[in-house]
């Protein structure tokens, strides 16, 4: 059996082959022209796992070209394994493609998880990867009926479960994932960034697109748009907490901020520490200190 | 041999992008010039949004014989194609696909095609997503007609149509969420 | 201290990668690799298995995936998948009528004879499961003489190139209802389209072609066991080899391109009530896969039959709900998302914990006051 004759020797830049990306590329028009709704498209398999960003790695793939300067997160870290392996491999497909860990010089942000701390500007997209795109999956398993509830802008039986909540708990328990809902009409699942992520969405700089491989949805919120979290008058939306005992907002151990989103672990001593999130902020965050500490 | 631009992946990448600020940032004009080498704005559009998994309309003629073919849409009819050529100095006579309140993305997007972006007599002034405040947008060549049927198309959100202006080189979007008002036209 | 509990994803990546590697050659000194070749032809069920998950007739990437994935199905058929991504789709093929198989295997549980004749082949259905220790230090000289004596012994009488399709018959007797009128022009490409339900049959049936075998199995088991009631007979169960037509590039005329091995099932079960009021008929199931893998075919005729009457009268139970049986079959889609799950998710854990700790203290307020 000889195999060397359709041996493959190179791939496509990005992987994909151009109708593939043509295909994406059309949802994502379709997604801006109407925020917040999930277009289906076919989604390739991707040689990484269905659930580790394959969604949002077929839009990186059909946005990005030469030139590109490219940030991918997980997390918030640049250096987390995930994040680490997709640009390993967006590196090797797109020749000519710059990658960076610096929030600010990115022209592409891809991220699983967070949204990050420093505001996007107009000339940033962030792409997020989406496990579940339908924020009504809690309350109705069929897709079907699930997107007539959605064109109808339907969500009384989510607000009822919210309700619920409420008079259980006295709180909405939702912690991550929150529904959120855009232009006014569509809920979207926001992906699973914390709440804290939820209001960087409202009114963003920059265009935000949702990529749900497995799930095969499209969806966007483009820039100046709103975007609000569901909620009731008398229960406000909050984000996560992180005051201590006392009430205290607590702050990063290593660079000292005390208003961004933080990763709680316990060190080599047993000690309860936190610190941020976001590596890239932590990072800028620890240089300016340090200027201010030599100058 | 020698492959016009427009039919390359990475000048219909480059277009791509172009167009996404466009619908993102409703009445931007772009100008494609430097992607296009020659070619229109009409023609890098279709080049780098068609293929065979679509359907085009072209109801004016817009399309050469031979783009037809390298395009691989399949030609239908504008009421029903996912794609709708114009030429925007004629009055639209035909009501394009809205899409399903299940599936909105059916709507068709109509490329029309008009005389001078950033220049001309009529002005809009653009609100809705995408926009900071206001956007100003003027253009030649669009018959007005088209403003007022789409007001009609889009009556009903999530249904409707997302518009595309091209002029020669440049290119401004309108999706269905943006609210256009018209200033009076200056003689 | 180091900044996060993960820095190093770059290094520990290759160094998993690296242990992997070792582990496929961990055999060492006076080991041979595994030619493709013998992947092909010894670990034929296995390669089925990969083509028929992985949706692209090629045993040998098969074979390939196999190699590299140390005979993980799953990831097998993940690979070739991936590959398949890379591909663009240039012709179509017209409809091929399974009639034209080179069969290897054909049986029908409905008749005692059928025309064309009972043919067992290849199968274990009648073997003893028992373990052949005789295989453990098989020789290269008593491996080779296996295919050398069975082609000596082969009988001069060569078999017809098709043979007729049992469903036929019944169809002519009127026990089967008359071939729809309403097909798709189109088949319905699940590699370029969404699902979007409603889906039409064809959509269905090309999932569940692609779909992981045991998934299949679990759900179509729980139709046979009471959780529905197709009550299945297996009118022609087939294997072999099905001619590949496709249209030249530049005449349009159709050539034969080369051949796919192929499992075919029709089973045939009874409607509860007749459609329309008119006789009652037998209605078909239909279930065909790339390679051999009978259980699968089986799996899917049984699932088409229980989605047909979903379809019509509304799900009862769960194979009968086709948003329920498609978005849960595929191999790639279910194990991908069930890894991921080994990914940090310490931001959301994070965000969890904020809620757990807030409801907790305002519950411990409660109680309290």
């Amino acid at each position: 059996m000889n195999m060397t004759s359709h041996t493959p020797t190179a791939y496509n830049f990005g992987f994909l082959d151009e109708y593939a990306k043509k295909e994406v590329r059309r949802a994502i028009l379709k997604a801006v022209s109407i925020p917040g709704y999930q277009v289906p498209y076919a989604s390739r398999e991707m040689p990484m796992g269905r659930g580790f960003g394959t969604g949002g790695l077929q839009l990186t793939l059909s946005l990005i070209g030469p030139g590109e300067v490219l940030k991918v997160i997980d997390q918030g870290s640049d250096d987390s394994v995930n994040a680490v392996n997709l640009r390993q491999f967006i590196e090797m497909t797109c020749p000519g493609v710059s990658t960076t860990t610096r929030t600010a010089e990115a022209t592409l942000i891809q991220s699983r998880h967070r949204i990050p701390e420093r505001p996007l500007t107009g000339d940033q997209i962030i792409v997020l990867q989406v496990p579940y795109p339908d924020a009504l999956v809690v309350v109705e398993p069929s897709e079907d009926k699930r997107k007539i509830m959605h064109g109808e802008a339907d969500y009384s039986r989510l607000l009822v479960k919210l309700y619920e909540d409420i008079v259980q708990f006295d709180e909405i328990t939702i912690s991550h994932r929150y529904p959120t809902r855009i232009n006014g009409h569509y809920v979207i699942d926001p992906s699973p960034i914390p709440r804290w992520d939820v209001p960087k969405l409202h009114h963003s700089r920059s265009l935000a697109l949702f990529g749900a491989g497995r799930e095969k949805k499209i969806y966007a919120v483009p820039p100046h748009t709103d975007a609000e979290p569901l909620v009731f008058t008398d229960v406000p939306f909050r984000v996560e907490d992180f005051r201590d005992g006392e009430g205290r907002r607590r702050a990063c151990e290593r660079c000292g901020c005390a208003d961004s989103f933080l990763d709680e672990f316990v060190d080599g001593s047993g000690e309860k520490v936190y610190q941020c999130s976001d590596s890239d902020w932590c990072d800028e965050h620890l240089a300016e200190a340090n200027q201010g500490v030599t100058a | 041999m020698n492959i016009e631009a427009i039919w390359q992946a990475q000048t219909q990448q480059a277009l791509f992008r172009e167009m996404l600020e466009a619908m993102a940032r409703p009445g931007t004009v772009r100008d494609l010039a430097h992607h296009l080498e020659g070619a229109n704005a009409l023609r890098g559009l279709l080049a780098t949004l068609m293929d065979g998994s679509t359907t085009l309309a072209d109801p004016h003629g817009l399309v050469h014989d031979a783009d037809r073919v390298l395009l691989q849409a399949a030609l239908d009819m504008p009421e029903r194609a996912r794609f709708v050529a114009v030429d925007g100095e004629r009055a639209p006579d035909f009501q394009p696909a809205l899409g399903t309140l299940a599936s909105p993305e059916l709507g068709a997007t109509l490329v029309i095609v008009v005389d001078a972006l950033d220049a001309g007599s009529l002005t809009l002034d653009l609100t809705g997503p995408g926009v900071e405040s206001v956007k100003r947008l003027a253009c030649a060549g669009l018959h007005p007609d088209w403003i007022a049927a789409r007001e009609e198309w889009n009556a009903d959100f999530p249904l409707g149509v997302d518009l595309i202006l091209v002029d020669k080189t440049k290119l401004a979007a309108m999706p269905r969420t943006t609210r256009i008002n018209v200033l009076a036209e200056v003689h | 201290m180091g900044y996060v509990a993960i820095k190093g994803g770059g290094r520990a990546i290759a160094g998993a990668a690296e242990v992997t590697e070792f582990l496929r050659a961990e055999q060492g000194e006076g080991s041979e690799p595994l030619e493709i070749a013998t992947i092909v032809h010894q670990l034929r069920h296995l390669v089925s298995r990969v083509v028929s998950e992985g949706g692209v007739y090629h045993p040998e990437f098969a074979a390939l995936s196999i190699k590299q994935s140390l005979g993980d199905t799953l990831e097998a058929a993940f690979a070739l998948r991936a590959w398949r991504s890379t591909q663009p789709r240039l012709l179509e093929t017209p409809l091929l009528d399974t009639a034209n198989m080179r069969l290897i295997r054909r049986i029908s549980s409905a008749f005692k004879d059928i025309p064309g004749g009972q043919m067992l082949g290849p199968t274990p259905d009648y073997a003893l499961r028992l373990l052949r220790m005789e295989l453990i230090d098989e020789s290269p000289e008593s491996f080779r003489a296996v295919a050398r004596r069975w082609l000596a012994e082969l009988p001069e009488e060569r078999l017809p190139d098709s043979f007729p399709k049992v469903l036929d018959a019944l169809r002519e007797e009127g026990l089967l209802p008359p071939v729809s009128e309403h097909r798709a022009s189109v088949a319905f490409d699940i590699t370029r389209e969404p699902l979007v339900f409603p889906v039409p049959r064809c959509a269905a049936l090309s999932t569940m072609a692609r779909g992981e075998t045991g998934s299949l199995l679990g759900i179509a088991y729980s139709n046979m066991r009471g959780y529905g009631d197709v009550h299945p007979t297996v009118a022609e169960l087939r294997v072999g080899y099905l001619p590949v037509l496709l249209p030249h590039p530049v005449t349009g005329e159709l050539i034969e391109a080369g051949e796919v091995l192929l499992t075919e099932c029709e089973v045939v079960a009874m409607y509860d009530a007749a459609e329309g009021g008119g006789k009652p008929v037998f209605t078909v199931g239909y279930g065909a896969c790339f390679g051999h893998n009978e259980v699968k075919a089986i799996s899917m005729a049984i699932l088409d039959r229980a989605l047909q009457k979903g379809m019509r009268d509304g799900p009862d139970n769960p194979s009968e709900d086709p948003e329920f049986v498609l978005l849960h079959v595929d191999g790639v889609d279910s194990m991908g998302f069930a890894t991921h799950y080994k990914m940090p998710h310490y931001v959301t854990f994070q965000s969890d914990m904020d809620r757990l700790r807030t409801t907790q203290r305002k519950s411990r307020a409660k109680e309290s006051a």
